[in-house]
């Protein structure tokens, strides 16, 4: 499986991952950022980065574990494992909005949507044949991926 | 091929369970049985109630789960009993031999000894999609209007839910002071008590039924209160508790206390009898009774795999968009608690520490990122230093970050 590895050490909070993250889920058909509405909570990132109160940064990206808790703890079947990536996906027609998975993820990743009726939730831009957006826009290779 | 494993039960449990069996023993014969036809997330009932899906949307597993896994399924067969000795499940029609059984058969609802409510023929529970077939059926035979639910806990709120989505005005009794006692305080209880009442909800708190009035169809037609109201009904609902779905087990010799008594295995007093689940009367959330089935069927295949995340003091909640995360106390259990809250138009959160541990928190309004505080609840982390620094609501999992070599994140 493809896995976006983390080197906190080398972050330095510019956010490029979330915007990244942002305009690759954007559903209004536009692409870059500089077109992208920061108002509409449509537009919500997957990915967050957390000050560490010591002056360096700690990016939050969903590990799509060996032992997943979000999935694990699914009562409607919306989140799977994926046969061919490996990868945690999630069905937002199957999802039953109870958020059991935000409550058992224990690095506090998924969360709902602004509407309440689903989460927000990596899916490794599986549409996106040059691989995670996040990742690609990361100026200081903080981020990258491999393959664990 | 020998005997089949056998699952009673087609919950999360059991599905959980065949799951990790078939991932395990890729030729082994699976049998499963239900008493319902159709498999279905429980937790998913009230959206079939309400209208929102059909049975179909209540499955939990991937499409075609059976035929694509090779597990056979006896859909509406009753289990009546077992027989350890004979390594074999009495059905309606005969004996199912089995060579590892797992029992996964759930629990079934009380209906309290309220005159009239255990003999009449309009008093549902809310458990299985039979009960919601029912429960759909009546609104639309009596034209439903108006209906009775005892208990305000997530199920009766569900129902509630479904029935006023339906146009059914509902009046809900609750023993306790405040809506969802389990997993609020009076707070957060409001917030969704004025939800309920504006979608049409009238709540009877603090207030248990003691009577009611049958006609002479044996329905009845009216709930009396212990304050002397008489509350008119087209039908009543019970969610006020389940008990363990063990009955059939009697003569079994297996060893039962309030559940099927089970080792840290899932292991009934049979070595090759599994439980796991309500029937054990451990579970009590959905997560928890996956993880019971994985680690039943996981021993059930020769593995030695304890079951011990056994915290289960937790849900979520979301109606009407107000989304809620409770664990652990509600209110503080012991002196010398400290109690922090804070909240504001569209949010209310609180967290009880006590002795630099996270003993509870509530948080409503937004959840997100919120999934650590479980972690830090059920591994009494301490948090003193952390407090030292910063408030009790900036915490976040960034507190306690850490990577293995593989990417994945752990605690320190």
């Amino acid at each position: 499986m493809k896995r976006i590895m983390i080197d906190p050490s080398k972050c330095d909070g510019c956010k490029s991952c979330m915007l990244a993250c942002m305009d690759s889920h954007r559903t209004d058909g536009k692409t870059g950022v500089e077109t992208l509405d920061f108002k509409d909570p449509a537009n919500e990132s997957r990915n967050e980065i957390v000050n560490d109160g010591k002056g360096g940064y700690l990016p939050m990206f969903c590990r799509h574990c060996s032992s997943p808790k979000c999935m694990e703890s699914c009562m409607s079947g919306a989140l799977y494992r994926d046969r061919e990536s490996g990868h945690v996906g999630y069905d937002e027609k199957r999802c039953g909005a109870c958020f059991m998975c935000v409550m058992n993820c224990p690095y506090g990743i998924p969360k709902p949507d602004v509407t309440r009726t689903k989460i927000i939730k990596c899916d490794f831009c599986k549409d996106r044949e040059e691989g995670p957006a996040c990742v690609a826009a990361c100026p200081k290779k903080a981020i990258y991926v491999e393959e664990v | 091929m020998g005997n089949p494993y056998v699952i009673i039960g087609t919950g999360a449990a059991g599905m959980a369970a065949a799951e990790r069996l078939r991932l395990l023993k890729p030729d082994a014969l699976i049998q499963m049985m239900s008493i319902d036809t159709d498999s279905h997330s429980r937790c998913m009932l009230h959206k079939f109630l309400g209208g929102e899906r059909d049975v179909k949307g209540l499955f939990f597993m991937e499409e075609d789960f059976f035929a694509k896994k090779n597990i056979m399924w006896g859909r509406g067969q009753v289990a009546k009993g077992v027989d350890p000795a004979g390594k074999r499940v009495l059905m309606e029609n005969g004996y199912q031999p089995y060579e590892k059984l797992l029992i996964a058969t759930g629990s079934v609802y009380g209906i309290p000894p309220i005159p009239g409510f255990r003999t009449s023929v309009n008093v549902f529970g809310f458990r299985d999609l039979s009960d919601a077939q029912k429960m759909d059926a009546a609104i639309k035979e009596l034209d439903a209007k108006h209906v009775f639910i005892v208990g305000s806990g997530l199920v009766g709120l569900d129902v509630a839910h479904a029935l006023l989505e339906r146009g059914v005005r509902v009046t809900i009794a609750e023993m306790a002071t405040r809506v969802l006692p389990l997993q609020t305080d009076e707070t957060s209880a409001r917030a969704y008590q004025e939800l309920f009442e504006k979608a049409g909800a009238r709540f009877r708190l603090g207030i248990g039924a003691s009577d009611s009035v049958v006609d002479e169809n044996n329905r009845i037609t009216a709930v009396r209160l212990s304050n002397g109201e008489e509350i008119p009904c087209d039908f009543v609902v019970c969610a006020a508790g389940v008990r363990p779905n063990l009955a059939f087990l009697e003569g079994s010799g297996l060893k039962t206390d309030r559940g099927i008594v089970v080792d840290e295995f899932m292991r009934t007093s049979d070595p090759d009898i599994y439980a796991a689940g309500d029937v054990t009367a451990l579970s009590g959330i959905w997560p928890n009774a996956m993880d019971q089935g994985r680690i039943a069927a996981a021993n059930m295949c020769g593995q030695q795999q304890k079951y011990t995340d056994t915290f289960c003091i937790k849900n979520t909640i979301n109606f009407y968009g107000l989304t809620m995360l409770s664990v652990g106390e509600v209110e503080p259990k012991e002196e010398g608690s400290q109690v922090f809250t804070r909240e504001c138009r569209n949010a209310y959160q609180k967290v009880i520490v006590r002795d630099g541990m996270v003993k509870g928190v509530q948080l409503q309004g937004d959840i997100s990122h919120s999934g650590f505080w479980q972690y830090l609840i059920k591994n009494q982390v301490d948090i003193s230093g952390k407090l030292a620094k910063k408030s009790v609501f900036d915490l976040g999992y960034g507190d306690f970050y850490g990577m293995d070599e593989l990417g994945e994140y752990v605690y320190p």
